[in-house]
């Protein structure tokens, strides 16, 4: 039995403007269930670095921009110090066909900072990853 | 959010919140302070620093039944801003803020002299500032807990627990050493001449207070707690016993061992390692114990610094949250998921007192500030209990009620006055600060009134009339609600002032009618002033129809005319000038001016909405029949909350519609939709099918539809006119498009309002 791969993708997204890019980089193309999602970084066992109550507000204010271009799109949270774990725990979850993502600029320097997520998302994953270019500017 | 995420947003426990207490603690009084601590009062700072423990105690107490009742990301700060209000809640914001960077310039001194001891570092003069080796040692040492919080690396919960478990141990382990060496003659006299004798022991309190700012750090981080009604109070309170033990038991083994007089800076800067050589040296491992506990004492005061440097950019998020300071300042880094800017401001201060500080006044002033804040954080618990508001349940309560929060007020008020005058004038400065931050910056823009001034405003009658007038001038003036309402035309005023008024009514609040004369680009705005009549001559009918009309309510209003060239950005300006929370405004095709006037600055309002926006789409104002089409989020909650004025103002039927893909679904969701938002009586009318046919079937029933904004920015593309809502064209009666403003809707949330 076959499966499409876009019959229900996870989109992990970071914050607005993320969310934003994200879904103008999806609008052109046709997907089954999209679920998006928001990882807030925990730090499971020390303090946080951010307050919890703002990483909850980031992630409502991505929500809204990425469903104001996909309406029925669901939504997804979750709390994990691991951000690439946790988007693989979630795909699994929702049994997601594909997950898609934008791998977001930002030097090697600043790559290598912050973990190098795309690399780690793509290696570690158990499914396909659908890379998506940013939009072009209008 | 539901109850299982709150649960996963819970992630410390018991040991995890001991560690936060114990790992802030017990870096500074041990490892940093114990020379001049001696110097101060010879052995009987044992008994200082069991003063500082009791202190503590009272207002650990106290700060543990305020962080039960109120998890919130901020502690102290946020308790004295809530129940105190912003005027308060200022100075003990700021105060807290540069607290915590005095004390992490402390740590970090200390740390630098640990560095010095095996690190040879050349002293500098930079340019008039000459820098010792401690301080080129603790400049680098800042930068890098500065840079490690900034990017947002963090050891795992786990290495911390090994960390304090690893001080604790070390610790332990030097004070039985010591102990098998310590001679009891080497103590006497106990109270020596020199120093004063017992009234040494309250100024060196004073000196040694910073070795007890840690335990206020875990109600800062309540929110992240399982189980806060049980693990907050005995994390914050436990904290505080175990360094109080600890402290009292090593000053007594430092001085047993070396006599006090050579545990002074004049001999020494690090006592507690010349102590483990002889300590140690017994066991024949005296080069062993010296490492151990340089190692001990750079792990200590990296870690006291780093958790103040994170402490530090909760305050500063929770003053953003209450509008105290800019919330700018509160941006998350895209990358490293980190308040950025908050640490990189802190840093550079901290940065800036190791240069200019020394470690004696570093932690005096740090320990004033501090004492300021626990001060008022016990006259807030009283305020709390007395004002009795139903929302205040903490789950652990303070014993001996009122005796503790009052000892602690006391205790911590009087102990400042046993500081220094430099350290209390330091502190001072930071005070008026705060002070004249609010009225000066603040004032007009937080919007959150205290706990004590309602208290007061309530009962005006029975309280002393200084009490009320001080509490009524010292409000927030963010506090009214206004409505402002951009009028363009006589056509549409009517309906949009009675809008307005209705809405102003019901919320208590004032309607500020503002006339936009638009003045054609090639006059200057100086020359349109002069010329308003020949602009519009009918300039004044507007106003003056609008007032008539608003006073019909009895509702205040205000009149303003504002000359401008973009009539659309302009209503942006205003709303922010004139700190309206709603902007009522009409929208026809040709209101607004026409297309291609905008500019391309309109498209950084996007993503900040200045208040909440109702756009009005006028087929007369008739608020019988409302619909209300939803599929949730914030824009529908601002539909659900004007629906609900107006069946208070006009018993009108509201009526919510939402479209689904099955009937049970939509059904589910409506239902627990208008449960939450108050609107549980309203018909619920749930659709298949295509959404804006559903609308359009539902609308013909109605005599108004409120329709939230599906997508930010929905005003901004209304007014270029490339937002095409053949939905609002297709309905017959009057049309409502509700917006929140992002930061506005944030605050309600919180507030529960």
């Amino acid at each position: 039995m076959t499966t499409q791969f876009t019959r229900h993708v996870l989109v992990p997204v970071a914050n607005q403007e993320d969310a934003r890019t994200t879904a103008q980089a999806l609008e052109p193309y046709d997907f089954g269930r999209i679920t998006v999602l928001h990882v807030v970084e925990k730090g499971e066992g020390v303090p946080d670095k951010t307050p919890v109550e703002q990483s909850e507000q980031i992630a409502a204010e991505a929500f809204d921009t990425f469903r104001g271009m996909f309406p029925d799109a669901e939504t997804e949270i979750t709390y994990r110090r691991d951000v690439v774990e946790s988007i693989l725990e979630v795909a699994d979850e929702i049994d997601a066909s594909a997950i898609v993502f934008r791998p977001r600029g930002g030097s090697r320097i600043v790559q290598w900072l912050s973990g190098d997520r795309s690399l780690r998302l793509i290696t570690e994953a158990d499914r396909p990853v659908i890379s998506v270019p940013e939009a072009l500017e209008e | 959010m539901s109850a299982d995420d709150e649960e996963l947003a819970k992630d410390l426990g018991l040991l995890s919140a001991l560690t936060i207490g114990v790992g802030t603690m017990i870096g500074a009084g041990i490892f940093v302070l114990p020379g001049q601590a001696a110097a101060a009062a010879g052995p009987a700072v044992a008994l200082s620093f069991v003063v500082g423990g009791v202190i503590s105690l009272f207002t650990a107490l106290s700060a543990s039944e305020l962080g039960t009742a109120m998890p919130k990301a901020g502690g102290s700060y946020y308790y004295v801003n809530h129940a105190l209000g912003p005027l308060f809640g200022s100075v003990a914001g700021w105060g807290n803020w540069m607290g915590l960077a005095f004390a992490s310039a402390f740590y970090t001194l200390g740390f630098g002299e640990y560095l010095a001891t095996f690190l040879p570092l050349p002293a500098l003069a930079l340019g008039p500032v000459g820098v010792s080796e401690f301080q080129l040692g603790a400049l680098l040492a800042g930068v890098a807990f500065i840079a490690v919080n900034y990017v947002g690396a963090k050891e795992t919960g786990s290495v911390q627990i090994v960390i304090v478990t690893f001080l604790v141990g070390i610790l332990t382990l030097f004070s039985i050493l010591g102990f098998l060496q310590a001679d009891i003659s080497t103590l006497r006299p106990f109270f020596p001449a020199e120093t004063g004798g017992t009234t040494a022991i309250l100024p060196a309190t004073g000196l040694v207070f910073v070795s007890f700012l840690g335990f206020a750090k875990i109600t800062t981080v309540a929110e992240e707690l399982k189980n806060p009604g049980r693990n907050l109070p005995l994390a914050v309170v436990g904290s505080v016993l175990i360094v109080t033990v600890m402290y009292a038991i090593i000053m007594v083994v430092l001085m047993g061992v070396i006599n006090w007089r050579q545990l002074g800076p004049e001999f020494t800067t690090t006592p507690v390692l010349d102590v483990a050589e002889i300590a140690f040296g017994t066991i024949g491992i005296g080069g062993i114990g010296v490492g151990l506990l340089t190692f001990a004492g750079l792990l200590a005061t990296a870690s006291s610094a780093n958790a103040s440097i994170l402490a530090s950019s909760r305050i500063n998020f929770a003053m953003g949250r209450d509008k105290l300071i800019s919330n700018k300042l509160n941006a998350i880094h895209p990358n490293f998921a980190t308040p950025y800017r908050s640490i990189a401001v802190t840093g550079i201060l901290i940065l800036l007192f190791i240069v200019i500080g020394n470690i004696k006044v570093l932690a005096k002033a740090g320990s004033v500030l501090h004492l300021i804040v626990y001060g008022l954080l016990n006259i807030a618990l009283i305020v709390m209990r007395e004002a009795d508001v139903p929302e205040y349940q903490p789950e652990f309560e303070v014993p001996l009620y009122p005796i503790v929060p009052v000892l602690g007020a006391i205790t911590s008020f009087g102990l400042i006055a046993f500081m220094e005058p430099i350290e209390i004038g330091l502190s001072l400065v930071f005070v008026v600060g705060g002070l004249v931050w609010y009225l000066a910056y603040a004032r007009n823009k937080a919007d959150k009134k205290g706990i004590l001034s309602q208290y007061i405003l309530n009962r005006a009658d029975e309280m002393p009339a200084a009490a009320v007038s001080a509490a009524s001038k010292a409000q927030p003036d963010g506090g009214e609600y206004r409505v402002m309402v951009p009028l363009a035309t006589p056509r549409t005023e009517t309906d949009l002032i009675t809008l307005a008024s209705a809405i102003a009514r019901q919320r208590g609040g004032t309607v500020d009618a503002v006339h936009i004369v638009t003045a054609p680009d090639q006059t200057a705005l100086r020359y349109a002033a002069d010329h308003v009549d020949e602009l519009e001559e009918d300039y004044h009918k507007v106003l003056d129809e609008a007032k008539r009309d608003a006073e019909t309510f009895g509702v205040d209003v205000e009149t303003h005319t504002i000359l401008s060239h973009r009539l659309f950005e302009e209503i942006f300006d205003a709303a922010r000038d004139h700190q309206a929370d709603l902007v009522v405004m009409g929208w026809e095709d040709d209101t607004h001016g026409a297309p291609g006037r905008v500019e391309s600055a309109l498209d950084e309002l996007t993503d900040g909405l200045p208040c909440d926006f109702l756009v009005m789409k006028d087929r007369g104002f008739e608020p019988e029949e409302i619909l209300v089409p939803t599929a949730g989020g914030p824009d529908s909650d601002l539909s659900a909350e004007v629906a609900k004025l107006f069946r208070r103002e006009y018993g009108s039927n509201v009526t919510l519609l939402h479209v689904a893909d099955s009937r049970e679904e939509g059904n589910a969701f409506l239902e627990a939709w208008a449960e939450e938002h108050g609107l549980g009586d309203a018909t619920l009318r749930v659709e298949i099918g295509e959404i804006e046919a559903a609308i359009e079937r539902a609308a013909a029933d109605s005599s108004m539809v409120i329709l939230g904004a599906t997508e930010q920015g929905l005003l901004t593309r209304l007014v270029r006119g490339s937002l095409v809502l053949d939905v609002v064209d297709d309905i017959e009666c009057s049309v409502l498009l509700a917006e929140r403003s992002r930061a506005r809707g944030f605050l309600d949330r919180l507030t529960g309002d």
